[in-house]
């Protein structure tokens, strides 16, 4: 609150902060259907190798006809993912994520 | 819906469809961005819509007043009322009860039979930070700093856009309404706001969650059961988690709001590297400490009137700040350990300014000043104030126990978190440099790879951002 302690001796001009991504970095980029281009493919790959999510996400959704088919829907992308050997980094990070939660300090029980 | 989530995903990519259609229609552009808003609030309560509406029709209103009025006691006035009704709604949702509570508490210790009626009503989300766009473009629009809003759907759009609307940052009125007043002929800066988005996914799935679950949440819980190492680790970890949480919440809602083609004011700016206290509120959540300076600080009488009036402006502000944060004693607390230890820090300035001089004077500076952040957050995150006192009562005790909660896991999520404090400008620019030519497919692909890689690190399900409740 108190990046404050100015002097006011200028008139009391409301303070426009900094851009949080400057100028220098906003000169080269895209266009909104390069941005939509970006994220159909970033879904896409999570959708091949993150389906374990997909499929517990959709259990979460609740039990409406729409979402039992969308549950139904998930459950076989996953299992289709899982036999195409897409899961194997994700439990393999999980499980190396589990072992490193279990260290234990030397005097530690 | 949170932004870490497939629910949220989908979500963007229908509203990033939508305005890559809508490219050359600006107006159009604006009303989709609305109506995405206001879908994106009622996923949490339907109702909290109307709050907003008529928060938004309120600044509308009388900014559309005061800008038609020349008489200024009159515009004054206007003033008066509209910031006063945008103060009573936010006092009747976030503070009645608490008030209540006070009073009854007071009147019981006066022997006092008679009890106030509690309300508890639920608080809506984000109605501190719409409330302060709210007051911030009437005040200005009084000033004469901003031009008055003719547009509704600009207003619409300024009070609800979804990346800042639940959390922040707070972006001003003079800052964002100038862009809806054309379309942004600026390329949008993919690369870099990718790169907020993953490591702000980082920040809050990883470490943030990682740390309340396995450290914060347990000896917080219970202080009692631990000794002065799991204690003192544990308000380390609280430290990182809070700036993991909330930094990575503003990251995420910058550069959603640069893939739509807005542009946000920066919000963190690595805060724990302070040497000063006055300096940690220049890099901590700059869009609240800024907004407190400006309409708070200043409209008080600033560092104007003396020594005196300048701790106690100082001490105002921070415990307004702090009761900003919520309706409790343990934040007003909290605000009064800053607004104490900004003037102290003020008058002792002479003194620290020549040892600030060295290296050695400058690792202390930051130790002195990083220590005192985290003895004010065992209040900010302490259930209450008896908590708190246990806590810090604890912290002296138990040395030879060595730890019980604190695994090396949780000790490494701390160092990395505080050595993200340290990393120099340059390597964000640097990064974001060597992808500034890959095609879309390419960053497409290789963000895809890093959130599966965060999803499969981070816990089941995504805790709520800490800011949230604020």
């Amino acid at each position: 609150m108190v990046a404050l302690e100015r002097e006011l001796s200028e008139p009391a001009a409301p303070a426009i902060s900094a851009d949080a991504i400057p100028l220098r970095l906003r000169r080269q980029g895209g266009t909104p259907r390069q941005v939509l281009a970006t994220m159909v493919i970033g879904t896409i790959v999570l959708a091949l190798f993150a389906s374990r999510d997909l499929a517990s996400w959709t259990e979460r959704l609740g039990d409406t006809p729409a979402v039992l088919a969308a549950q139904k829907i998930a459950a076989e992308w996953d299992q289709d993912m899982a036999a195409l050997g897409l899961t194997r980094p994700h439990e393999a990070l999980r499980d190396g994520l589990r072992r490193l939660l279990d260290l234990r300090w030397g005097s530690q029980r | 819906m949170l932004f870490p989530t497939t629910h949220f995903l989908l979500f963007f990519l229908v509203v990033a469809g939508a305005v890559a259609a809508l490219e050359q229609r600006f107006t159009a552009k604006k009303a989709v961005l609305v109506i995405a808003s206001y879908y994106f609030y009622a996923q949490w309560d339907w109702r909290f819509c109307f709050l907003l509406g008529f928060s938004t029709a309120l600044s509308y209103l009388a900014g559309r007043i005061i800008g038609a009025t020349w008489d200024p006691e009159r515009r004054k006035v206007v003033l008066g009322i509209a910031v006063g009704l945008h103060l009573a709604l936010l006092g009747a949702f976030k503070y009645f009860d608490f008030f209540v509570l006070s009073a009854n508490e007071l009147a019981r210790s006066l022997g006092l039979q008679h009890e106030l009626p509690f309300i508890e009503i639920l608080l809506p989300v984000g109605i501190s930070f719409f409330t302060f766009h709210g007051i911030s473009y009437l005040t200005d629009v009084y000033r004469g700093d901003v031009e008055v809003c003719r547009q509704p759907l600009d207003m619409a759009l300024y009070m609800s856009f979804f990346p800042q609307l639940v959390a922040g940052p707070i972006v001003r009125a003079a800052y964002f309404l100038p862009q809806l007043a054309r379309p942004s002929t600026e390329p949008i800066p993919i690369v870099p706001a990718l790169l907020l988005i993953l490591g702000g996914l980082f920040k809050k799935v990883v470490i943030a969650n990682y740390l309340a679950t396995g450290l914060v949440d347990p000896v917080f819980a219970a202080p009692t059961s631990y000794g002065g190492p799991d204690l003192l680790l544990a308000t380390y970890a609280y430290a990182v988690q809070i700036y993991c949480d909330f930094s990575a919440y503003s990251d995420m809602a910058i550069a959603l709001a640069a893939l739509l083609g807005f542009r946000f004011p920066a919000n963190f700016n690595q805060p724990y590297r302070a040497q000063r206290l006055r300096e940690f509120w220049q890099r901590w959540h700059i869009s609240l400490s800024t907004w407190l300076r400006d309409y708070l600080y200043k409209p008080l009488g600033g560092n104007r009137g003396g020594r005196l009036k300048t701790y106690r402006n100082l001490m105002l502000t921070m415990l307004l700040g702090g009761l900003w944060h919520g309706a409790a004693w343990k934040f007003i607390a909290w605000g009064a350990l800053h607004g104490g230890g900004l003037a102290v820090e003020r008058m002792l300035e002479p003194w620290l300014g020549r040892r600030a001089a060295t290296p050695a004077g400058r690792l202390i500076a930051t130790l002195v000043v990083f220590h005192f952040v985290c003895l004010a957050w065992i209040f900010f995150r302490a259930e209450d104030f008896a908590v708190a006192r246990l806590f810090i009562g604890g912290l002296g005790s138990g040395w030879g126990e060595g730890l019980q909660q604190a695994g090396p896991f949780m000790v490494a999520l701390i160092a990395i978190g505080l050595a993200g404090q340290f990393t120099p400008d340059a390597l964000f620019d640097r990064i974001a440099a060597a992808f500034e030519r890959a095609p879309a497919w390419g960053l497409g692909a290789a963000a895809g790879i890093v959130v599966a890689v965060i999803n499969a690190l981070g816990p089941e399900g995504v805790a709520p951002f800490i800011y949230f409740r604020f």
